[in-house]
């Protein structure tokens, strides 16, 4: 049985269990209700950090209002696309070192996952990451956070390469000891300008792609300072919206032949960060939503379990504990974040396929196994599935291998026990 | 050139030096050679990524310090003016942990000094020189490593080394406002370094700094800090000089902030240095006045309360041994009075009876024929009854002396019990003559047993030995050969028994009388020595206890007077030292009493 299906069983358990308190009962229908929800994502960070803009960019639309200070949570929710799945946004009230614990409490029992937004990493103030994994049920694994550098392209002090040092930092930042326990990844994002790309208009296009079209020696004055480009009314309302950065990215894109809206706004959306933002999300968060389902579903069991203890709920809270202890789906989800941020090293050919035999490339058998979905038949599965496991036998047990990489190799192979076995 | 501040810095030195504070007297002499350089030493300071790097490389229109998107600066770049470039990267030298290697100086191609010393965990600095202008007037800059970065060591070096400046400038860029920490920074900085200002960064990138430059402002004059901000752009500066282009340059911000380091901070290098000394006597006056204070105050606190209560209840002790004294010999008088009478009675009654059975016994027996044997039976009884009322006395003064002993040395009085006690084992012999069969010693007892000693020699020449034979004899004798005379003539003339038993009964009557008259004295006589060698003892014990006690409190006195003395001279010091260093101060803040400069804190 997989970790999402021991939760919902668990759960129908605890409803009988509790059949005469009607709090607990109304708890635990909320959870189950909350199963089939889409991912809910909270943006968190520091005052002014960027979150509204971030959830903006995120849902592609103007649906929290930046600039003005969130006081309370709201929600907004990110249809489905094509090729994206759906989300659930929460933009929240800042959050730092004098937040009551409430606010944060509250963030973390409503969030399956957090964008954790940080100006400066190396000031970022980690108590609220720490804050989400102080439960028993999150200890087990730091799976639902990720780090974003957001304003990026402040750090880079607005040049059009901002977002490149920007990465290099945030690389530098997902390896180290700090962070790196508390999120799956760090990743850069200049939400404005990422904003202002996926909500592109007509009109905007088409005076940036007027100022491109600007002399060299004309245009360049202009974006030295926010003040000079800002002398002109329209001028200044594309600064609003874009900042120096953002239109000095998008000017510079026109003159390097992105033509037409669609273009200029797909190329901003990859120059900003915010498409390796969005492949995150989907990789450690909407692709293993069953898995983030369970994890929240856990976490609302064991506050019930805790909070009104009686005898005929004790093998639940065993059993409970037991799959925590036991949930080989975040080891993969850990495993998968450390191979994607490099704290593992797996020789080249190994990681990759191991990024995807613990489901890197969709948690389905077939994705795993390297199948294209129609093909994929059970024997063929099979097959494969045992030839994977040999080999990574074969390979962790080499005695050279450092701790890590032999924890890896574990993991690779308890995934490839369970596809052989399927 | 004897300025005022010189003196109070040398003043200030010196008072280090008289505290003992050699670590502050090394401190303030380097500050000392550098302030009477003919140089203002402007410091560049913030949190990281801030731009203060970039800052410098402005002022200077060079790339002198390493400017990057991460953490960059690790080493201090110190810029003075030079007519050819150079650039010495120091080791060691002044930082203890390296003190090893001793300092070292390095030169180095000036473009890549900072990124050099940024690379390099042992260099402590780099030193660089420019043929500029502006440091030619007499400036010095210096570029920081961030504050409240990561590692703890760049705070505590940038903190230090604003202790070594006269001027600074706070770097925050315009993407925020002051946050709570520079504000914290700020504060903390003022009382190193008074002459500050916030230097606004970066307000190329940022739309909305004029907003931004109004709420530092406000958060400044908000946290009582009257400081200015001076908003820039280190990149429209760079971008200008390039092109040459005088407007970009004014966009700058620039012209008003080496206006600001021309006119405000070089101009008025002597209020500067003022400021500077001031600042730094206020905070060595403080550092070494704190401890002087706690002193005090532990001084002023140091109670004798328990010396003087020790005092007190010697004092009381001894007015009670007084009103004891009079107790307890009353009660002896008393009680030996009720002895005497006692034993008296005890005699009389004994002897009383020994007559009524002598009267019975002549009655029918002949004293002819019966004598030998009667004078053995009346000599076996007086000595029956000496022994039993002899014994009695000494059980009853026995009792007395227990008693007596306790009211004495009562129980609680501390080692002064423990020495009574041992003075009054003395005499092994007595042990001899009558072992007390309790185990445990009680005061009583002792005391008892310790008095004997002295007095059993004449108790044993005086009632011992008379039971023994002697004196008691004597009478026995002389009325038995009275008797014995008779005998003969009532032998002689017949039985004339009535007169013959008449005439015993006479003379055994004047026999227990005699009996009863010497024993008697005997007895009194004992009593009377008894009583006197135990009052003497007694009184010797009382006067002992009484020495003790006096010359306790004499010695507890000596210890609270000079203990007093001790105090008050101490605290006499402690406080002519403080009021020293408080006239230190004093000097110190008027030397910043005339004159302002602008994005100074008065
Ligand atoms: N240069 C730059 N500015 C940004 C970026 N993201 C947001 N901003 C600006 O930062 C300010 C705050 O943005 P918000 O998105 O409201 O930030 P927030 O975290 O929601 O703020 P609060 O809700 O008040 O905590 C706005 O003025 C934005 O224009 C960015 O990526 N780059
Ligand atoms: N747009 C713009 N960027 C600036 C300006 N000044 C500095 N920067 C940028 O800000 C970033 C940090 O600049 P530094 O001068 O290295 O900052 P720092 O405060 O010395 O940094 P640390 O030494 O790491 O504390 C760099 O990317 C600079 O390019 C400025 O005036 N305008
Ligand atoms: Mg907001
Ligand atoms: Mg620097």
């Amino acid at each position: 049985m997989s970790l999402a299906e021991v939760t919902w069983s668990l759960l129908n358990r605890a409803l009988e269990a509790y059949g005469d308190s009607p709090q607990a009962t109304a708890w635990l229908r909320r959870h189950l209700a909350r199963f089939h929800d889409p991912v809910r994502l909270a943006v968190v960070g520091p005052a002014r950090a960027g979150k509204s803009t971030v959830v903006n960019a995120l849902a592609g639309e103007l649906v929290a209002e930046p600039g003005v200070p969130d006081t309370e949570l709201s929600w907004y929710q990110v249809r489905q696309s094509r090729s994206r799945q759906e989300l659930l946004l929460l933009d929240t009230p800042p959050v730092d070192r004098d937040t009551e614990s409430r606010v944060v409490e509250g963030i973390c029992m409503e969030a399956d996952a957090v964008l954790y937004l940080m100006r400066h990493p190396q000031d970022a103030d980690l108590a609220f990451l720490r804050a989400v994994q102080d439960h028993p049920v999150a200890r087990a694994a730091p799976v639902t956070a990720l780090g974003v550098l957001s304003r990026a392209d402040e750090l880079g002090g607005g040049r059009v390469d901002a977002i490149v040092s920007a990465r290099q930092i945030a690389r530098r930042h997902r390896r180290e000891p700090g962070l790196s326990g508390l999120c799956q990844d760090v990743l850069p994002v200049a939400g404005l300008a990422a904003c202002a790309g996926r909500t592109l208009r007509e009109d905007e296009f088409e005076l940036l792609a007027a100022l491109a079209a600007l002399p060299k020696q004309e245009l360049d004055p202009l974006l030295l300072s926010a003040d000079r480009f800002a002398a002109d009314e329209a001028r200044a309302a594309l600064l609003e919206r874009f900042g120096l950065f953002g239109v000095r990215l998008a000017t510079t894109l026109v003159r390097r032949g992105a033509r037409g809206q669609a273009a200029l706004s797909a190329q901003l959306l990859q120059r900003s960060g915010l498409g390796e933002l969005r492949d995150a999300v989907e990789l450690y968060f909407t692709d293993r939503a069953d898995v983030l389902k369970a994890r929240s579903a856990l976490i609302g069991l064991e506050v019930v379990l805790r909070m009104e203890p009686r005898p005929a709920a004790g093998p639940l809270l065993a059993e409970l504990e037991r799959t925590v202890a036991g949930a080989h789906e975040f080891r993969e989800l850990r495993l998968i974040a450390a191979l994607r941020t490099g704290r593992v090293r797996l020789p080249e050919e190994l990681s990759e396929e191991a990024f995807r035999l613990v489901g890197g490339y969709g948690g389905e058998a077939s994705a795993r196994l390297g199948f294209e979905a129609a093909e994929a038949a059970g024997p063929a599965l099979r097959h494969e599935a045992v030839g994977a496991l040999r080999r990574w036998q074969e390979y962790a047990g080499n005695p050279l291998l450092g701790a890590a990489e032999r924890r890896a190799a574990a993991v690779v192979i308890r995934s490839c026990e369970a596809l052989a076995t399927s | 050139m004897a300025s005022p501040w010189l003196d109070v810095l040398d003043d200030t030195i010196r008072a280090c030096a008289a505290h003992e504070r050699q670590d502050l007297v090394d401190r303030l002499r380097v500050r000392r050679a550098q302030l009477v350089e003919p140089r203002v030493r402007v410091l560049v300071f913030g949190e990281p990524s801030q731009g203060k790097s970039q800052l410098v490389n402005g002022l200077l229109n060079a790339p002198v310090c390493a400017v990057g998107d991460d953490l960059t600066t690790t080493a201090p770049v110190v810029i003075r003016h030079a007519s050819e470039p150079v650039a010495t990267l120091v080791t060691g030298g002044d930082d203890e942990a390296r003190a090893i290697e001793g300092p070292g100086h390095r030169p180095v191609p000036i473009e890549s000094a900072a990124a050099r010393a940024n690379a390099d965990e042992t260099v402590v600095r780099a030193e660089v020189g420019l043929p500029r202008e502006l440091l030619a007037k007499g400036l010095t800059l210096i570029d920081t490593p961030p504050v409240g970065a990561p590692t703890a060591r760049h705070t505590r070096n940038a903190l230090a080394a604003l202790q070594q400046a006269d001027a600074a400038l706070l770097v925050s860029d315009a993407t925020k406002e002051l946050s709570s920490s520079e504000l914290d920074l700020l504060t903390r900085v003022c009382a190193l370094c008074p002459t500050v200002v916030v230097v606004l960064t970066k307000i190329d990138m940022v739309p909305g700094w004029r907003r931004v430059a109004e709420r530092n402002q406000a958060h400044l004059a908000r946290g009582g800090l009257p400081v200015t901000v001076l908003p820039v752009s280190a990149s429209l500066r760079l971008a200008a000089a390039r092109a040459g282009d005088t407007a970009l340059n004014e966009e700058s911000g620039f012209g008003a902030l080496v206006q600001y380091l021309h006119r405000d901070l070089i101009g008025h290098a002597d209020l500067l240095r003022r400021r500077s000394v001031a600042a730094l006597t206020r905070l060595t006056a403080d550092q070494l006045t704190a401890p002087l204070r706690e002193r005090l105050a532990a001084a002023k606190e140091t109670d004798t309360d328990e010396l003087t209560a020790r005092w007190r209840a010697a004092g009381r002790k001894l007015e009670e041994l007084q009103r004891e004294s009079q107790r307890w010999q009353t009660l002896l008088s008393d009680e030996v009075a009720d002895l005497v009478a006692d034993l008296d009675f005890d005699l009389r009654d004994r002897t009383r009876r020994i007559l009524r059975e002598v009267d019975e016994y002549f009655e029918v027996a002949d004293p002819a024929k019966d004598w030998d044997e009667f004078a053995e039976w009346m000599y076996e009884n007086l000595r029956a009854v000496a022994e039993t009322n002899s014994n009695w006395l000494l059980d009853r003064f026995e009792w007395i002396a227990r008693k007596i002993a306790r009211q004495v040395a009562p129980r609680g009085s501390g080692s002064l019990r423990e020495r009574w006690l041992e003075s009054t084992q003395l005499d092994d012999h007595v042990g001899e003559l009558r072992r007390p069969a309790i185990e445990r010693f009680g005061v009583g007892q002792k005391l008892f047993v310790g008095m004997r000693g002295s007095y059993s020699g004449l108790l044993m020449f005086g009632l011992a030995t008379t039971l023994a034979g002697m004196s008691l004899i004597n009478p026995i004798s002389i009325g038995a050969g009275a008797a014995f005379g008779a005998k003969s003539v009532f032998e002689e003339r017949g039985n004339r028994l009535k007169r013959r038993q008449s005439a015993a009964r006479t003379a055994a009557h004047r026999y227990v009388d005699d009996f009863f008259l010497i024993y008697g004295k005997e007895s009194k006589d004992t009593v009377r020595m008894i009583h006197r060698d135990l009052r003497d003892r007694c009184t010797a014990v009382a006067q002992e206890l009484r020495v003790e006690i006096t010359e306790s409190a004499k010695r507890i006195k000596e210890v609270i007077d000079t203990e007093t003395a001790q105090r008050t001279a101490r605290v006499r010091e402690l406080s002519k030292s403080i009021d020293e260093l408080t006239s230190l101060r004093r000097r110190a803040q008027s030397l910043t009493a005339a004159g302002t400069v602008r994005g100074l804190t008065a």
